[in-house]
């Protein structure tokens, strides 16, 4: 039996795409991201145990097909509804990509949309197991020089650019390149020309920006782990504009989270 | 239509004001500290030593009477509308008819107690202590209900299981046919009774009926004579004295005539509303479906040139006076219904009677109108249904993202089969409308005595455990079906305690001018409180279902299937309030480790449905003594905290005389943590058919979660998912947690601040801290 180790399965997701969504965290990432708001996730798909408030608390839990399931259809009226459906988050649910392909298919069977965040890390087989059932890809676009790639976050551009192409040649599948702007990584202009000029080079008319935010800190502290970025600041948004408009300029429509 | 006309043809009356008029006539309503005013209550009983001897449906009636023709009455500067119930504004009315007794325990401390105070001068009181009270003692409807009070209903009051209602005022809840009195006047209404009363020269209601539509008659005449005088000492020619000399003729005009414009058809539909008040001192004698009957009316003065501006300024200056009633409770009363709700209940859209969704211009200037003036009464709802416009809807919830509570929103996906189900017609079925906070009626055809009585299903738990403790090998099977039994002993005596005060009602206070607009007690002859209405139904409210779902399926794992420990150990536990640190571990397991009603666990909510399907079918194997159905209802109001008091520790978790899940429906406080639509989903698994009489889920958004275009959209698809789920009712507290918080910190700044506290909205600064608390405390739901 198909079996997918879950580290959290959030309902009534308003702010991430259309409609009203359930998120399925997935385990396991390759990358280690130091801005990462879910650091619980990193690594081999396995539990991870932490301390909350002195309670050790275990993170994970083997979910077979049919159980992650229902938990999906729990909100079946409300994606009908508003159009929303699930998205497959994580971690990286790429590494899990035969539990995802096959989530992915089941939930689709149903009529409920379908959407993955992914960085695309891995090689091209993984991505190409669950195309066919996905509706819409959010593609996160971080450090696109290589050797800072691997240097700072773990990350293969080679596997990056395969995966994003390959997401935008899948007929059915709508393709969302966003970047997350971290102060001092992503967020500097080098990485935003090349991220540009790649963009230009797929044929790419639009992107999402995710401002850097502060919500993971906490997790840093009950894994007992150093946060790197405790002391970034946030963007002001002036800072934020200048991106944005950055973008535009070069006739990219760029949608900013958060922002009103 | 009148005298004096504008340049660009309408007349000058309907010249309007800046805006601020509105704001000025707002601060004046609160302006002064409120009082309470005995007048009402010296004209009744003058009168009531008069009429001696007579039947008590014409002393009533001239009572009624009497307080019409001799009641203060005042125009407050810029006014459209007459019609004050006192005249000094939000005063609060004594009926010691009903019962004298309470104030007299509460007479030093009612301008200080906890919630809602009232000044008491001290020459009320001396009056109050030397002429009313003796007066009444011994002979009012209190001491009649309580002579009829059998053992078993006392023994089950002492039990904490069932509270009885609406012993110490009318009994309101009612909607009188206004679209009748609206397309005929009050002449048609005496003209009819004239005829009866010549057919039926015997019959005491339609002569009292008749005596209660004479005095209104030269109610509307007291206003005109006020008005013209007013007019006169106007001492240069004004735009006021234009105004004044309008409402004058109008007054002259509706004291028969039927109304012809908007304007009129407010005037009558106040007035009406307050003669009514007058008669019965009652709670929510409620609105109805005002944007259907009112939009003829609007219409034509729409056809007629009026303008936007000025139906804005008559309904807002409507809107504020529904604002100056304010009741007069008891301090128990007050804390189950904190802030003044005076059920000036509206319901607004829905199906009409072709099926159709029933929206028009007037529905969406009622949610603008109310967006500009933002007090709590009217108590503005929506009514949903599967063909809801989507431009309603979205309006509807920009409304409700203003963060006032209002409006609040009714299924007709359930609350039209639910009255079906009770032998409602199909077309009365659809235009049902909503009374008091959360109670659903059919307007201007039912006598429901739907505040009757509460039924404290969490109490007769603990008292079922309580029972079984010593009883050796028990079983869930057992446990169960003991609950089940002790819930039917309790449901005969509830029924019984409600015909009690159901006939205390008739006795006392019969309402013969309320009734003559509520069918068919024109054509029976009959008070609605002796049965005349044609749906005749007593509301019993099921309290702590969410808590009783919770405790069920804790004792069931704890005890049952996991074997942790023996029945009897857990309720000695409970017995001792979980003392000791032992006993607060328990309580720590007991909240964390077993599900909870609110997180869309089928089992759990699934099993407390079926308790509440068995409750609300005992209720319907009696009659009330009008013939009429006991219906089941699911709502707390704001009475979590007291009714909470009445219970001891639970195995949800709850401590001794810890608050119960408030409104009703909600999850008990904390104890939900997947977000609304598991909420929703827990709520919907008991079958909200079935709570006729209504029911209660208090969802709190934090404001982020509904920004933009984006937020409202998917606000929307939620409340169409709401809709699709048949859940009967949900109301929203938009605040955020910080802006509360300050509130309570510097009432000073937030004295407009108005926030849901149940089936009504309120001022935050005129509720108490733990209510205060209890709202900041309800789960937030946002992501
Ligand atoms: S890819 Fe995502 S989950 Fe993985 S480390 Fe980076 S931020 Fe965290």
């Amino acid at each position: 039996m198909e079996r997918g180790l879950i580290f959290n399965i959030q309902r009534y997701a308003v702010h991430d795409g259309s409609g009203i969504r359930t998120v399925v965290f997935l385990q396991g990432c390759p990358l280690h991201c130091l801005w990462c708001s879910n650091p619980e996730s990193q690594g081999a798909v396995k539990p991870v145990t932490w301390y909350k408030n002195g309670q050790a608390k275990t993170v994970g839990q083997w979910y077979t097909l049919d159980a992650v399931l229902a938990e999906i259809e729990k909100d079946e009226i409300f994606y009908q509804t508003s159009g929303g459906g699930i998205t497959l988050s994580g971690g990286e649910c790429l590494v899990q990509a035969d539990f995802s392909a096959a989530l992915l298919r089941a939930v689709k069977s149903l009529g409920i949309p379908t959407a993955i965040e992914t960085t695309g890390a891995l090689p091209i087989t993984a991505i190409n197991k669950v195309l066919p059932y996905t509706d819409e890809v959010l593609f996160d676009l971080k450090i696109m020089a290589q050797p800072l790639a691997k240097q700072v976050i773990g990350d293969n551009v080679a596997f990056v650019k395969a995966s994003f192409e390959a997401a935008l040649q899948a007929s059915e599948t709508t393709v969302i390149p966003r970047i997350p702007l971290i102060p001092g990584y992503t967020a500097q202009m080098d990485n935003l020309h090349q991220i540009i000029d790649y963009l230009h080079q797929c044929g790419v008319k639009k992107v999402h920006l995710l401002p850097f935010h502060q919500y993971g800190s906490q997790k840093y502290h009950d894994l007992n782990r150093a946060y790197a970025l405790e002391k970034t600041p946030l963007l002001t948004s002036e800072a934020i504009t200048q991106i944005h408009d950055l973008f535009t300029a070069e006739n990219i429509d760029a949608v900013v989270y958060g922002l009103d | 239509m009148t005298t004096s006309t504008t340049t660009n043809d309408r007349p000058a009356f309907e010249t309007t004001r800046t805006n601020t008029h509105l704001e000025t006539m707002k601060a004046n309503l609160f302006r002064q500290k409120r009082q309470i005013s005995l007048e009402r209550a010296k004209l009744y009983t003058q009168s009531y030593q008069q009429t001696i001897g007579e039947p008590t449906i014409i002393r009533r009636a001239k009572a009624t009477a009497a307080i019409l023709d001799h009641v203060a009455i005042s125009i407050r500067p810029d006014e459209r509308l007459v019609g004050n119930r006192t005249i000094r504004p939000r005063s609060g009315i004594l009926s010691p008819e009903m019962d004298p007794y309470w104030i007299m325990s509460e007479i030093d401390t009612i301008d200080h107690r906890p919630q809602d105070q009232f000044e008491f001068t001290p020459e009320d009181k001396i009056y109050y202590q030397e002429v009313l009270l003796p007066y009444w003692s011994g002979h009012s409807m209190k001491d009649f209900i309580n002579a009829q009070i059998t053992p078993d209903v006392q023994q089950a009051q002492k039990d904490l299981v069932i509270k009885l209602n609406q012993t110490d005022k009318g009994q309101g809840h009612i909607i009188m046919d206004f679209e009748q009195i609206l397309q005929h006047g009050l002449g048609y209404f005496k003209q009819q009774l004239t005829e009866k009363i010549a057919q039926q020269p015997m019959n005491d209601f339609f002569k009292a009926a008749k005596i209660v539509f004479e005095a209104v008659t030269r109610h509307f005449d007291r206003y005109a004579d006020l008005a013209a005088r007013l007019a006169q000492a106007e001492t240069t020619p004004s735009y006021r004295q234009i105004e004044l000399t309008e409402m004058a003729a109008m007054c002259r005009r509706l004291r028969t005539a039927k109304p012809t414009t908007f304007y009129e058809a407010l005037q009558l539909l106040w007035l009406v509303s307050i003669a009514a008040q007058y008669e019965s001192n009652a709670s929510s004698l409620s609105l109805g479906r005002m944007d259907q009957y009112l939009y003829p009316f609007y219409q034509t003065s729409k056809a007629q040139g009026t303008s936007d501006e000025f139906i804005r300024e008559i309904l807002g200056d409507f809107y504020l006076k529904t604002n100056d009633v304010v009741l007069l409770r008891s301090a128990e009363s007050a804390k189950c219904f904190a802030g003044f709700p005076t059920g000036y209940t509206v319901a607004l859209g829905g199906y009409d009677k072709y099926g159709q969704y029933a929206v028009n211009p007037l529905s969406y200037e009622m949610l603008d109108l109310y967006e500009a003036i933002q007090l709590p009464q009217p108590n503005l709802s929506v009514r949903i249904n599967a063909q809801i416009p989507r431009r309603f809807l979205n309006k509807t919830c920009e409304t409700i993202r203003l963060g006032t509570g209002i409006p609040m929103l009714f299924n007709d996906e359930v609350c039209v089969p639910g009255f079906l189900s009770k032998g409602v017609t199909l077309d009365d079925a659809r235009d049902y409308a909503v009374v008091g906070c959360v109670e659903t009626t059919i307007p201007g055809k039912t006598y429901g005595l739907h505040d009757i009585a509460l039924f404290n299903l969490l109490r007769i738990f603990e008292l079922t455990l309580a029972a079984l403790k010593d009883v050796p090998e028990v079983t869930y099977d057992l446990l169960r079906q003991t609950l089940l039994a002790n819930i039917d002993h309790y449901v005969a005596i509830v029924t019984k305690g409600s015909d009690i005060v159901d006939l205390g009602h008739r006795t006392f206070a019969p309402t013969p001018f309320l009734s003559t607009l509520i069918s068919d007690c024109l054509a029976n002859g009959q008070d609605v409180t002796a049965g005349g209405a044609r749906y005749n139904f007593s509301g019993i409210q099921g309290i702590g279902e969410p808590n009783l779902a919770d405790a069920l399926y804790a004792v069931n794992q704890l005890v049952f299937v996991n074997h942790e420990m023996t029945f009897k150990a857990l309720v000695q536990q409970l017995d001792h309030n979980f003392a000791g640190s032992d006993g607060e571990a328990l309580r720590q397991h007991l909240i964390h480790d077993f599900d909870k009603y609110g997180n869309d666990n089928a089992e759990l909510d699934l099993e407390c449905a079926k308790i509440f399907r068995h409750f609300a079918l005992e209720l319907d194997k009696y009659k009330n003594i009008r013939g009429g159905a006991f219906n089941a209802g699911a709502y707390t109001v704001s009475a979590h905290i007291p009714l909470g008091h009445d219970v001891g520790a639970t195995p949800d978790g709850r401590k001794a005389h810890d608050q119960l899940a408030d409104g009703g429906l909600s999850p008990m406080v904390g104890r939900d943590h997947l977000g609304p639509t598991a909420v929703l989903k827990s709520v919907s698994k008991i079958d909200n058919t079935l709570a006729v009489n209504g029911s209660l889920l208090n969802l709190k958004f934090s404001p982020d979660t509904l920004k933009g275009d984006a937020g409202i959209r998917k606000f929307a698809d939620f409340l169409l998912a709401f809709t699709q789920l048949k859940i009967r009712h949900v109301q929203f507290n938009i605040q955020s947690k910080a802006t509360l918080l300050d509130a309570q910190k510097h009432p000073e700044n937030y004295a407009g601040l108005v926030v849901r506290v149940a089936g009504y909205s309120a001022f935050f600064v005129d509720l108490n801290k733990q209510i205060q608390d209890d709202i900041i405390a309800r789960a937030e739901h946002r992501l």
